[in-house]
């Protein structure tokens, strides 16, 4: 009974719902409707917005999540810990406070999101550039012939985008233009081919039972589907 | 070799980060407090972005996904405020945002700020509007390609979608000339091409952070994307559009650092190479 509830019963619903969205997206199914809309259209649209009132659901319940694990790391006085849990569930009040009185896009809000989390947000991503300059300067070294590539490489592509240089050297954009449109989009295309084919595989297996990970932690008797672990 | 020489190339080899932060940060101040005015190459994928919204037909309608967080906004910021001036300039195209992004009503926000477009005589609701955040990301594009009203009633400030004129016959993706992208995520960017090019064939630019580029080339290549640009290429729509602001101001603070990092790998190579064959590490 456990296992029906627990592996079979949701695999059932994950192979219809998958079997549904797939229909859609790649066949027009007969019955068509006189506006050429097919029968399984307006069910995967129903089956859409199910999903993104359940990503917005699980946005609040991540809140609600943060509050128990940080009010955990607060109760027991983590060290070097619950300071900054502390600070982050006042944040997190302050925000939900002023949106849900104020509104989202009131300019309190807008104030409060700009003056705080926006600055705090691009000086962060902005101070990578600190590192990454640190890192070409200690990584792109000539030790060997693999790396003598990279570094021409390197350069190459350093020298054509900086927009100025590409105004007194033509020549750089065609050379730059042909390192990315040949050299970096031949393997990207490899990747990115052998990644889908990855998860047509795990979708696959999902949709047939194989892929229990979305199931949460399941005994052995359960994976086997009842079977007493076969 | 003397050990002085020695010294010498282990020196060049291993500049403490404090003295490459330090000069990196000069370069970068300097060009932002005095303009250097350093001419902008106009690339043929920003040509490419401007001239496709040039050729709509008036009354299009483009689609415009505000998917960026702030951590990218100075970098994607200029490129939407630049893009959404000649929208305006235009006078005849109409203008849907949605945000795939969390932050993105906000940014959105902070763009239009930038924009004033009632100085183009555009109007909230009949030329442009912003439909706000959906949750779901590539299950959100899907759904509003299938059907936007199913999805959302409401724009970002929650009044009804019916009471705007600029939603008159808007159904899904069908009802799109243009799809415009900026994102600072991999997600949104090819969910697009999967959402609304594949099953639509609706016409898509992108814009991303300019370390998401190789990963977009392939779609661009095969013609998903008809042009794709990075944020950092902002001064060149600036200049296209003639509109100077943020991102004209930056094309120099690029020019200088990334001419900064060239000279700090030679000198890097320089030093290492020369305490290599002085008999050093």
């Amino acid at each position: 009974m456990s296992a029906l509830w627990k592996k079979t019963v949701p695999v059932v619903i994950v192979f219809v719902t998958a079997l549904l969205v797939m229909m859609d997206y790649f066949v027009v199914m007969p019955p068509v409707n006189l506006d050429g809309v097919s029968w399984t259209s307006n069910t995967v649209r129903d089956l859409q917005n199910w999903g993104i009132i359940l990503t917005a659901f699980t946005l609040g319940f991540g809140a609600v999540n943060l509050f128990y694990l940080h009010g955990r790391h607060i109760s027991r006085r983590v060290p070097n810990q619950w300071m900054y849990s502390l600070w982050l569930l006042i944040v997190i009040v302050i925000f939900t406070t002023v949106g849900l009185s104020t509104g989202p896009s009131s300019d309190q809000y807008s104030f409060l999101y700009n003056s705080s989390y926006f600055a705090l947000s691009a000086t962060v991503y902005s101070s990578l550039g600190f590192y990454m300059t640190s890192g070409l300067y200690r990584a792109l070294r000539v030790r060997n012939t693999e790396s003598f590539i990279f570094f021409i490489i390197g350069i190459v592509i350093l020298a054509r985008n900086a927009p100025a240089l590409a105004v007194y050297y033509p020549s750089l954009d065609a050379l730059g233009a042909w390192i990315q449109n040949v050299l970096t989009t031949a393997p990207q295309r490899g990747i990115m081919i052998g990644a889908a084919l990855g998860a047509l595989s795990l979708g696959i297996r999902t949709m047939t039972g194989r892929e229990t990970g979305f199931l949460g932690r399941l005994t052995e008797e359960e994976r086997a589907g009842g079977r007493g672990g076969e | 070799m003397t050990d002085q020489q020695k010294g010498f190339w282990n020196l060049l080899a291993n500049i403490p980060r404090e003295v490459l932060y330090g000069i990196l940060l000069i370069v970068f101040i300097v060009p932002l407090v005095y303009p250097l005015g350093l001419p902008v190459p106009i690339s043929s994928e920003v040509r490419r972005w401007y001239q496709t919204i040039q050729d709509l037909p008036p009354g299009s309608t483009i689609m415009i996904d505000f998917g960026y967080s702030g951590g990218g906004e100075p970098e994607l910021g200029p490129m939407a405020v630049a893009v959404y001036h000649e929208i305006f300039k235009r006078g005849d195209l109409k203008a849907v945002a949605m945000s795939t992004s969390i932050e993105g009503p906000l940014l959105w926000e902070k763009a239009m700020a930038e924009v004033r477009p009632e100085q183009y005589g555009a109007e909230y609701g009949v030329d442009y509007i912003h439909i706000g955040y959906i949750a779901g990301t590539e299950t959100a594009m899907a759904a509003v390609g299938k059907d936007l009203r199913a999805t959302t009633s409401t724009d970002y400030k929650g009044t009804s979608l019916d009471q705007y004129p600029i939603m008159d016959g808007l159904v899904g993706a069908t009802s799109f000339d243009l799809l415009i992208c900026y994102t600072t995520g991999g997600d949104q960017s090819e969910g697009w091409v999967r959402q609304w090019f594949t099953p639509y064939g609706v016409h898509y630019l992108c814009s991303v952070l300019a370390m998401m580029v190789p990963t977009m080339l392939p779609y661009q290549n095969a013609g998903q994307i008809v042009a794709l640009t990075s944020g950092a290429q902002a001064g060149q729509m600036e200049s296209l559009v003639r509109v100077p602001a943020r991102g004209i101001k930056s094309a120099d603070v690029i020019t200088l650092t990334h001419i900064l990092c060239i000279i700090y790998v030679i000198i890097a190579n320089i030093g290492y190479l020369g305490a290599r064959f002085s008999g050093g590490k």
